[in-house]
């Protein structure tokens, strides 16, 4: 039946997550914006408060978990909720503070495509890193694609890779990679020869310490400082075959690629999502900015086109999450929606960009100040790159017209 | 759980519609639209079929199936003929705003005959707007002056709906002056009342087959009875109410009309050819249209949270905020995406021969006949903004836009 109420467990998530970003994260928001760091001890009290409704325990990583892409769609799947769970939790946390989302420890965006490709014993190998957290020390799981020579053009990428008895040999450099610098592993995309194509694409699981392995320079932002970006270099990197993610096998036909791009169709909602939390900051801010400080009865003209403006912004994210919802309802049900993720992506980022500007609008000049509204100046900073990472909105009409025009392979 | 598959029920009714609307209306739209209205053997398929019941409740004659199930039939023939929709027999408007305003024993008793014999020639309408907004004083011109038994009423109302189909019509009118937009009240007037006269109809942009006229009042005596109170909630709020069912009905039209125009686009970019290729191979026709296919996406989406939320029962205050979202985007994205159905036919999306061109002039009209963006941008606001709902901020009132009931 169609439907739009959360279920119980989702209202519960929704509640306990909002409440601990009202009265926990947003209170610290401001001072790991200036101090480009989301502090360890918040992190693992985050986790604790959290227990319960984190990622990794509302996602089982061990779980025979699939893209919807590589589902045989005539054989029924198990009923799950949980694309559309971590879509509600992920913009309730990114309303709180979206950087600090980005940091909370687990496998990041490492996790899809290692639980879309991986093999069970790399699954159980690289997520079971995560599994002692809550007594040792924190750990991250990144994803590295993007160099300095190939960002949206994914198939360009030169970092490169030979085998030489049992290891992968990798040279390249990896650039803006979230966690990249504190990650126990990367999922590293390199190329075995570049005149290949994306068939000659292989996904390795880089771990931390690995001979070869270096941090490069950490880089500052225009916003979401508080989150580390970090660039990566590989020099005659050493790494063992059974990291190769899938093994072999997996790479027969041009399933290197297809692991980075398979990983999207469930983290773009995800990102559109996190766009809406930021959005939605925004538009609740003006709201009340409006509501609290300003004369509504009179003159009237003047009135209605504040308002005008301010519903415009509520109905625009209103959309965007409709998208969003829809998108991650076809990943549950394991229905293909490359399309859709892209859709959700594209018209989340760009609606909660509109929201952070017209915010500031909204409240006039006090809105600018950014010692009173610090708050609305950080996320004006932090919402632009949601129409950048995860594929630029213009990438992401890529994904969508091609699957809109017959025969469209590229432009 | 958030769901985006229809029921069984909801698909078979949703599946014989769209079948109804391919068959019967699709081949004949032009037809319908060179005879301004819809002959009658399309009018008795529809009655056959209930379409004008469905939403209605069971105790007045109607099918009872909710919000939900009406947006899924009103978007299929939407994507056939919107204008049809208007055309179709059956209580429409009129039935949305007795079952809001009326008691149980009024809705029944002017309800229950449209599903009976004859009830595939029988129209209401809703006679709300006037042909320009009373400047002396906030409130309507037409007024209904309190007289022994009942109220007389006086005055001309402007852009109403089947004008000339119906045989009752709830009329809108001023019963306390001194109270502005707080002092106006709603009555049920009969066509073959002395004092009613149907005036013109309106020649208009678009929705060709649709009945758009005036009427006038002079000294039409209505009986007490034929008051509705809109008791529950207060009057306000209950007209309110039906302005927002009202525009989950145009915003389910406007969802199937810009989808149908979506659909040719993409298929004339698809085949049509340019330097070489079809033009949706080229980033700028392809991006216009991933960007229409968004529009029309998302207000398929939001039209059905927003007719969930009646059918849930879920607090009026998100229910009205869900749908003022809702309708002013769909009605927006229809235009948007007509506009550039058209634009990307190029000379021939302006000529007569394609249907793009009406779909252009049905969306501009269409997103006239329930409160305008505009308007559902004021309730919107007064909603967010927790502001009281005052009637002459948040109800349609002809001071500025006048809209078609």
């Amino acid at each position: 039946m169609i439907d739009f109420s959360l279920s119980p467990k989702q209202r519960e998530i929704q509640e306990g997550i909002r409440s601990l970003g009202k009265y926990v994260i947003r209170p610290m928001s401001l001072s790991m914006d200036r101090n480009k760091e989301v502090p360890e001890s918040f992190l693992r009290n985050f986790m604790k408060l959290a227990k319960g409704f984190r990622s990794d325990d509302v996602i089982d990583p061990l779980e025979e978990g699939a893209s919807p892409r590589e589902r045989d769609p005539s054989k029924p799947s198990k009923v799950s909720e949980v694309n559309r769970t971590s879509a509600i939790a992920a913009e309730e946390l990114a309303w709180a503070d979206a950087a600090m989302l980005l940091s909370v420890p687990g496998p990041g965006l490492g996790g899809p495509p290692i639980r879309a490709t991986g093999t069970a014993e790399q699954k159980a190998r690289f997520f079971g890193a995560f599994k002692d957290m809550d007594k040792g020390p924190l750990k991250w799981g990144a994803y590295a694609l993007t160099e300095p020579g190939a960002g949206s053009d994914v198939a360009g990428i030169r970092t490169s890779c030979r085998k030489d008895g049992s290891d992968w040999v990798l040279n390249g450099r990896k650039c803006y990679i979230t966690n990249g610098a504190r990650a126990s592993w990367n999922v590293v995309f390199a190329t075995v020869d570049p005149a290949l194509g994306r068939a000659g694409h292989r996904a390795f699981v880089v771990e931390k310490g690995t001979p070869g392995f270096e941090i490069g320079k950490i880089e500052e932002k225009m916003g979401l400082r508080a989150n580390e970006t970090a660039e990566l270099v590989l020099e005659d990197c050493r790494v063992p075959e059974e990291n190769l993610l899938g093994g072999e096998a997996a790479y027969i036909t041009k399933e290197g690629f297809m692991t980075a791009m398979k990983t999207f169709d469930n983290t773009r909602p995800l990102v559109g999502a996190m766009a809406l939390g930021i959005g939605r900051a925004a538009f609740e801010y003006a709201r009340d900015f409006v509501k609290e400080n300003y004369v509504l009865s009179r003159p009237i003209p003047r009135y209605a086109a504040i308002a005008e403006r301010l519903a415009k912004v509520g109905r625009r994210l209103e959309a965007a999450r409709s998208l969003v919802y829809r998108a991650t309802y076809m990943a549950d049900a394991a229905i293909p929606n490359a399309k859709e993720a892209s859709m959700a992506k594209a018209a989340a980022g760009q609606a909660a960009i509109f929201s952070c500007i017209e915010s500031i609008e909204l409240c006039g000049a006090h809105g600018s100040l950014s010692t009173e509204h610090a708050l609305l100046e950080k996320w004006f900073r932090d919402i632009k790159v949601y129409d950048i990472f995860e594929g630029t909105g213009n990438i992401q009409r890529v994904v969508i017209s091609k699957r809109l025009m017959s025969g469209l392979k590229a432009f | 759980m958030i769901s985006f598959e229809a029921g069984e029920e909801q698909q078979l009714i949703q599946q014989s519609v769209a079948e109804f609307a391919r068959s019967t209306l699709a081949p004949r739209v032009r037809e319908f639209e060179k005879a301004r209205g819809i002959p009658e053997d399309v009018r008795r398929g529809a009655h056959e079929m209930g379409l004008g019941l469905m939403s209605l409740p069971e105790a007045c004659g109607g099918q009872g199936l909710g919000y939900v199930a009406a947006a899924l039939v009103e978007e299929e023939l939407g994507a056939a003929d919107p204008a049809v929709a208007f055309a179709l027999p059956g209580p429409g408007a009129f039935g949305r705003a007795v079952v809001e305003l009326g008691t149980a024993a009024q809705a029944s008793a002017w309800l229950s005959d449209f599903a009976s014999d004859g009830g595939d020639a029988r129209f209401g309408a809703v006679a709300w707007s006037e042909p320009s907004p009373c400047k002396d004083r906030p409130g309507f011109v037409a007024v209904a002056t309190k007289v022994d038994g009942g109220y007389s009423l006086r005055g001309k109302k402007a852009f109403v709906t089947n004008a000339h189909a119906a045989d009752r019509f709830l009329v809108f009118a001023q019963v306390e002056p001194e109270k502005g937009w707080a002092g106006i009240g709603a009555f049920v007037v009969r066509k073959d009342n002395a004092g009613l006269t149907v005036g013109q109809r309106y020649d208009t942009l678009g929705l060709d087959a649709a009945d758009f006229g005036e009427i006038a009042l002079n000294d039409a005596f209505v009986a007490e009875e034929d008051r509705l109170l809109g008791e529950a909630g207060g009057f306000t709020q209950a007209t309110l109410r039906f302005f927002a069912k009202q525009a989950i009905i145009v915003a389910a039209r406007a969802v199937g009309l810009a989808r149908f125009a979506f659909d040719i686009a993409r298929e004339h970019c698809d085949t049509r050819k340019a330097f070489g290729k079809p033009i949706g191979h080229f980033q700028a026709v392809a991006f216009s249209l991933a960007d229409r296919h968004m529009d029309v996406e998302s207000s398929r989406w939001m039209v059905w949270k927003a007719a969930h939320a009646w059918d849930a029962k879920i607090p009026e205050r998100e229910a009205l905020l869900a749908t003022a979202q809702a309708a002013a985007h769909a009605l927006e994205s229809c235009m948007r995406t007509t506009d550039d159905c058209v634009g990307l036919h190029g000379g021939s999306g302006f000529i007569r021969d394609l249907i793009a061109e009406k779909l252009m002039r049905d969306a501009k009209q269409l997103a006239l006949c329930c409160p305008t963006a505009e308007q559902l941008d004021q309730v919107a606001a007064a909603l967010d903004l927790g502001l009281a709902l005052d009637p002459a901020l948040v109800l349609p009132t002809p001071d500025t836009q006048a809209i078609f009931t």
